[in-house]
């Protein structure tokens, strides 16, 4: 019996879900659900229902042909399969388990219907726990499936001929008792007269006694104790209304009970894991639901010869349409013994990572994502860590950070993204305050929206999803009224309903979360400034990291706005399924808002080279149904771009990060001139920091006479009114830039292009503090006559020896490029220079 | 006014040369009526039940042949929900073709057609045809528009007509033939981004200037 319990944790039963028949298409014009995806959806709830008398369900499957596979906890025997027989005392024991697991799925709006002898388990130590419970809920009723459920000599008369409510629980588990005190009932006999048997029953005054004559086992259920018997007669009455509720039956169970529960040991090691986590490691160690079932001859393959239409003959012999059975009452076992092996050299140790000690670093670390993702070892060991920082969440949020920085495990993934964006608080009564009923006039749309809303997804093409994710879309336009309905927000909200899919107050939680630090304002009724810059700002991104290709793009004209609003809006969720938002927004979460941006060239540079070689309408079909782009590799260059880029280039206005505080960091400019420039501005301190790390080339474009007055050490000065722009080389600009560029070029430096600027005038203060910065930094400069610039009192320089119009000096840090040699092209030049579009043509 | 070219290569029933013209289609309609799915049936033989909503607008081109003609067309599909509405201008701005679908289950969408067609009528270039397609024919039992409401709309105002249906691809290639064959393609036209007829959305305005959503 132990060595039982060890070896099996879970099992499988299977089913078939109903066939529509006939029509296929609704009302919308849409298919209809298949029963089995209407089963998922129903039973998810089921999956998450913890108690201890009742078995954890761990996985709902649909296969081939609308079969449905349910995996969950087992333990010990079930009640049919148990010989012994039981003493009063542990039959009130195993009647209050039951009792108690009912009472709990009661109050949750389950019923069970389905109590049986088969489905109700116990093990060595006496504990009990139902198993399958949920049949009647995921099948809603038994209407999704073409075979009655449940067994008949434990249905209620009302169940018989209704359907019957909760109370008809009553009545199963009064069976199921007075079955454990007297002996088996109805055995030998069919169906049919047993529902016969039960239904005559209406007449009689004591149902119980009744059944027991009719059984022969009237002498056994006389010695049956008074208090058990009172119990069995309460649940076995003929009205639903006048039978105990099993919230009485549980307190007078408890007073009888004389059996104190043994406080078994907790199991350690492996085996002591959440069942969840074991069944999740068990799949990547190759455990395989299926197979085991066709071991088990649960699931047969038959010849599609076999299945031959039926044929009726004339006298009325039928042949062949042989269907297998719709529902199968077996379960098979999975034996764990594969797992246990493949994580035996693990120490003990191991299973109990401590915060404070050094993480060891495992080589799967340099594998790619998916593959870690299905690394049995790897996974035990984030697991288990993860499993430990959540329990601290959110004290340990920086160390959830930290770690998902690395990856984060599928099966935390919904409570780590939660974590990542700081969801914590009462979320469920918050949630349920919203309403989330009342028609409003964006129902309409809505209504049309969600049907087409990653429709691949089991999960988010049922009923159950349909109906969540309307929630949740109404809950948010409810609790943000700035905000307005625009198509895509649908896609945004799909990932977190598909995480959280029966925490619908934390899906909730995390979109709320989420739109603020990633899309603020990108809702709003007129969203168009906020997109206008957020496009023109990706353009600049594209033009700094993939010049070359950002020229030839300008030049034919392929713009961010015919393609890329779905991107952004969206954040991607209407361009990619499902497993590659899950992929992008893990990394999103961790690094921030400016990531977006990043990823827009990362996808644009996985199609760099088809992009170089086509036209316009190439360019615009490629982007508009995006080919297999690698998320891994979008990823990482991504967030190599966005590591390696100064802070301040990807500086937006229409943020929710806090405002800039130092004016050295600010790079504010007008709208206007925004939409104008094709490389991004960059801040005081971020070029500062460039030069003082020697990472930089710079060019000033200001009048040669400006720059004798003051200048940056090392930069090159190519007066903007010498340039000749029809050069089509970097010749153009002078021998010495030239040698200069071309070395910065080699070396990867930045180019930055200071300029003068109307504006700087004014600005010149604010830039005062920058100085002193690089000043201090600098002091030890060699050049002599910078060194004495340095020197002196900042201010007194711009005051006494630079005219107003001519301070700004060093300082308009217009634009700022990375310029690799071969692509020194026209259009990079035209880029280098401030110049207005219409004269650098 | 369509971007002509004299295609060289023989066409094999010896046809001496074939014209190669170009032209800018763009679809319109209410959110959900099909634009997409009619677009995706003309070029790719596809249906999708799931077909997902479009954000911002979609491109896609397909080439048909006439007798003597190959006509080229470079299909904007647009967003239909109505705050996408501001970008439209910028996609049928130049466009020589237009389809209006609305849905013949529903009353609401074939009023919607009716306003898009005064836009294009009001906005779009003078020259340009308008048919209006009655999508979902497939689901003739549901009808909540009639074909002969919808004929006499479309007899007044001088458009295309056909019922059609993504699903089915009933009417859908005939639709654009139908639109092939109304459009000019006299040798006269001008070449490519020649006045009226913009060969890409993008010549002559700069989207940027136009462009995103309000």
């Amino acid at each position: 019996m132990r060595e039982d319990n060890d070896d099996y944790k879970f099992a499988a039963c299977t089913f078939f879900a109903k066939d529509h028949p006939g029509e296929t298409c609704g009302s919308n014009g849409l298919p209809l659900t298949p029963s089995s995806v209407t089963i998922i959806g129903q039973a998810q709830r089921l999956l998450i229902l913890k108690h201890p008398n009742l078995c954890t369900y761990l996985d709902i499957i649909r296969c081939k042909h609308e079969r449905i596979i349910v995996v969950a906890e087992v333990i010990g025997k079930s009640l049919k399969e148990t010989k012994s027989k039981f003493s009063f005392e542990e039959i009130v024991n195993i009647g209050l388990q039951i009792a108690n697991a009912l009472n709990f799925l009661h109050k949750l709006d389950i019923t069970h219907r389905t109590l049986s002898d088969d489905n109700i388990l116990i093990d060595s130590n006496g504990q009990v726990k139902l198993f399958n419970y949920g049949m009647n809920y995921m099948t809603k009723e038994g209407n999704e499936v073409a075979f009655p459920i449940g067994i008949p000599r434990y249905f209620s008369p009302e169940t018989i001929l209704s359907g019957g409510g909760p109370s008809a629980d009553v009545w199963s588990f009064g069976i199921i008792l007075l079955e454990l005190c007297i002996g088996k009932l109805w055995q030998n006999l069919k169906p049919g007269p047993i529902l016969r048997r039960i239904l005559t029953l209406v007449h009689a005054g004591n149902a119980a006694e009744r059944i027991a004559r009719e059984n022969d086992y009237y002498d056994i259920y006389k010695q049956v104790p008074d208090y058990l018997k009172n119990i069995i007669e309460k649940c076995l009455k003929i009205y639903p209304s006048e039978r105990a509720t099993f919230e009485e039956l549980v307190s007078e169970l408890s007073c009888l009970n004389t059996k104190t529960h043994v406080e078994i040991k907790r199991v350690r090691g492996l085996m002591g894991c959440d069942l969840h986590v074991l069944y999740h490691l068990w799949q990547l160690a190759g455990g395989d639901v299926q197979a085991e079932l066709k071991k088990n001859c649960l699931i047969k393959n038959s010849p599609p010869i076999l299945s031959m239409p039926i044929a009726i003959l004339l006298d009325g012999c039928t042949i062949g349409g042989k269907t297998g059975a719709l529902f199968d009452r077996r379960i098979a076992k999975y034996s764990l013994d594969l797992l246990k092996l493949r994580l035996s050299h693990i120490s003990p140790h191991d299973f109990y990572p401590l915060m404070h000690e050094k993480r060891k670093v495992y080589d799967a670390v340099t594998l790619p994502k998916i593959i870690r993702e299905r690394d049995t070892e790897y996974q035990f060991y984030r697991l288990l860590w993860f499993q430990r920082l959540l329990k601290g969440y959110p004290h340990t949020a920086a160390y959830i950070r930290a770690e998902a920085e690395v990856d984060i495990p599928p099966l935390l993934r919904g409570d780590v993204w939660a974590a990542l964006l700081g969801v914590c608080g009462d979320i469920e009564s918050q949630y349920e305050r919203i309403d989330k009923e009342t028609p409003t006039p964006t129902d309409k749309q809505i209504d049309v929206d969600i049907p087409r809303c990653h429709q691949y997804c089991l999960l988010l093409c049922g009923e159950a999803g349909h109906r969540a994710l309307k929630r949740l879309l109404k809950a948010w336009l409810l609790t943000n009224p700035q905000y307005v309905y625009w198509q895509g927000l649908d896609s945004l909200t799909a990932p977190f309903l598909f995480l959280n899919f029966c925490n619908e107050a934390r899906a909730f939680a995390c979109l709320q979360a989420f739109v603020p630090k990633f899309l603020h304002n990108f809702f709003l009724k007129d969203n168009s400034s906020v997109i206008k810059e957020y496009l023109a700002k990706f353009w600049q991104m594209a033009a700094f990291h993939e010049p070359e290709l950002a020229t030839h793009l300008h030049e034919i004209n392929f713009v961010p706005e015919l393609f890329a609003i779905p991107w952004f809006l969206t954040m991607f969720s209407h361009v990619f399924p499902l497993h590659k938002i899950l992929h992008l927004w893990d990394a999103l979460l961790v690094e921030g808002p400016s990531l977006p941006l990043f990823m827009g060239v990362g996808i644009l540079r996985q199609l760099r080279d088809t992009l170089l070689s086509s036209g316009f309408n190439e360019c615009i079909l490629l982007s508009s149904d995006l080919p297999e782009i690698d998320i891994g590799e979008c990823v990482k260059e991504s967030i190599n771009m966005c590591r390696s880029s100064p802070r301040s280039i990807s500086y937006r206005r229409y943020t929710n990060e806090p405002a800039v505080k130092e004016p050295a960091d600010d790079v504010v400019i007008p709208m206007e001139t925004l939409f104008s420039e094709i490389c991004p501005r960059i801040s005081l301190s971020d070029f500062f920091s460039l030069v003082c790390q020697d990472k930089c080339c710079v060019i000033d474009i200001r009048s040669n006479l400006l720059y004798e007055k003051s200048c940056i050490e090392g930069s090159i000065n190519v007066p903007y009114s010498g340039v000749q722009l029809g050069q089509h080389e970097l010749r153009a600009l002078g021998l010495r830039p030239q040698r200069v560029i071309s070395e910065a070029v080699k070396q990867k430096k930045t180019v930055v292009v200071a300029s003068a600027e109307d504006e700087t005038a004014q600005l010149c203060e604010f830039f005062l503090g920058g100085f002193s910065l690089l000043a201090s930094r600098r002091r030890s400069t060699s050049r002599p006559d910078m060194e004495g610039y340095f020197d002196n009192d900042l201010k007194d320089v711009f005051e006494a020896d630079i005219d107003p119009v001519s301070r700004p000096c060093l300082i308009d840090i217009r634009y700022r490029l990375q310029v690799m040699s071969s692509y020194l092209t026209l259009g990079m030049i035209k880029m280098l220079f401030p110049l207005p579009r219409e004269i650098a043509r | 006014m369509a971007t002509n070219r004299t295609g060289g290569a023989q066409r094999p029933n010896g046809a001496p040369q074939t014209k190669v013209c170009q032209f800018k289609l763009v679809l319109l309609g209410e959110s959900a009526v099909g634009k997409s799915s009619l677009v995706l049936r003309f070029v790719k033989g596809q249906f999708h039940e799931y077909q997902e909503s479009t954000i911002g607008a979609a491109f896609l081109t397909q080439t048909v042949c006439l007798d003597d003609t190959t006509v080229k067309f470079e299909i904007w599909d647009t967003a239909g929900q109505e705050r996408y509405h501001s970008l439209a201008p910028m996609y049928y701005r130049g466009a020589q073709a237009a389809i209006v679908v609305y849905d013949i289950t529903n009353q609401d969408t074939f009023g919607r057609a009716k306003n898009w067609v005064k836009e294009l009528q009001r906005q779009a270039s003078p020259s340009i045809v308008i048919a209006l397609a009655g999508n979902k024919s497939d689901l003739a039992a549901k009808r909540m528009v009639e074909f002969e409401e919808a004929q006499a709309y479309a007899d007044e105002n001088g458009l295309l007509f056909m019922e059609t249906s993504a699903k089915t691809a009933m009417n859908v290639n005939d639709i654009f033939l139908a639109i092939a064959n109304k459009l000019p393609k006299s040798e006269s036209g001008g070449g490519a981004g020649g006045a009226g007829g913009a060969r890409r959305l993008a010549d002559g305005d700069t989207p940027r200037a136009s462009s995103c959503c309000k």
